[in-house]
């Protein structure tokens, strides 16, 4: 099989290039994480992020073919030859593969993903029916791969400003929790020209998510949580 | 850029665009209705109702043209000076627009 990954090690060289190679998949090898390995171990220097290789940290997101998805869970046999890798769009490079997720993860902290709740706490749980439950599913699956906003252009046009889709469907996350006593203030907190509002409906973030959530979605329930809580 | 922030400007784009597309209709479906000529433009600009129209039409089109605007220099233009300067060009312009509207429409309604 026929890869052109992109490689750039900033120790050694001026600008990134694409390398070449071949690689005959073994019998054992099912995914492109699979190949990738195996490429390591002809190529040492060539660098990725990977850890469950089962489609759940989130660690091998990646631009594979035009399109960002999980190393893991892409079978060989799917992909068009020569296979191209890049790393995730729009983030800066540290190396071959590997992006800078600092300005993401500063976006998930910024909207701050975790329950607020002063009342008293009840002897045992926080209850919830399970209605109220169900208003979470599709929102709380998310693993922060960073494939939704790596494929975002209003992500890539203000990477600082921006939450992404990855943060905003975290935010809703927690609009939507019904023991979540802040709403208000998320909402607030959101209502900014850039932070909620670079998203202009492009729905590239829908169409790669490797866990077929929709940020697209929860974005709009944003905004029409915002309109019912300023009217 | 704190005129039209956030939801407000979300809300007042879409607002804009259908009061904008229902004018227009109005509008196409009031020109085709009479003979064709200039006498149903003027017809349309002299009558009182027309004029309002009119006007508020183009004020939705200023303010739809504006936050669009602003959308895609917020998206595309991170120089501070050069934002500026693309903004208050545009700004003037649209308020150059809504003046001549309104002094065609009023010189139009004067004179009839």
């Amino acid at each position: 099989m026929r890869f052109r990954i992109y490689r750039f090690d900033p120790q050694t060289d001026q600008r990134p290039r694409m390398q070449d190679y071949d690689f005959t998949p073994g019998h054992h090898d099912r995914m492109l994480l699979d190949a990738l390995i195996g490429l390591k171990r002809i190529d040492p220097g060539l660098s990725f992020r990977r850890s469950c290789r089962e489609g759940v940290c989130g660690s091998d997101a990646m631009n594979i073919n035009g399109r960002n998805g999980l190393a893991c869970i892409h079978p060989l046999k799917d992909l068009r030859e020569p296979v191209v890798l890049r790393p995730l769009p729009g983030f800066p490079v540290v190396r071959d593969l590997i992006v800078d997720m600092t300005q993401f993860f500063a976006h998930y902290h910024a909207i701050r993903p975790y329950l607020i709740n002063d009342e008293l706490p009840p002897e045992r749980e926080r209850l919830q029916s399970p209605a109220q439950r169900d208003k979470l599913d599709g929102l709380y699956e998310c693993i922060l791969c960073a494939c939704c906003s790596g494929f975002c252009p209003s992500y890539w046009w203000n990477p600082d400003k921006f939450i992404g889709p990855a943060g905003l469907l975290q935010a809703y996350r927690f609009i939507a929790d019904s023991r979540d006593k802040a709403t208000s203030e998320r909402l607030a907190f959101l209502d900014d020209v850039y932070r909620l509002y670079r998203c202009r409906s492009i729905m590239n973030c829908t169409e790669v998510c490797p866990k077929k959530l929709s940020p697209s979605h929860a974005i709009e329930r944003i905004r029409s949580a915002m309109v019912r809580d300023s009217s | 850029m704190r005129l039209f922030s956030g939801q407000s400007a979300w809300l007042l784009q879409r607002l804009s665009a259908i009061l904008v597309l229902l004018l227009l209709l109005l509008g196409i479906v009031n020109l085709l209705a009479a003979p064709p000529g200039y006498d149903a433009w003027r017809a349309l600009a002299t009558s009182t109702h027309g004029a309002v129209l009119i006007i508020v039409g183009f004020i939705a089109v200023a303010v739809h043209a504006w936050i669009g605007t602003r959308d895609v220099v917020l998206d595309y233009v991170h120089v501070p000076a050069l934002r500026i300067a693309i903004l208050a060009v545009v700004g003037t312009l649209l308020l150059g627009v809504l003046t001549r509207v309104a002094l065609t429409v009023a010189t139009a309604l004067a004179a009839a």
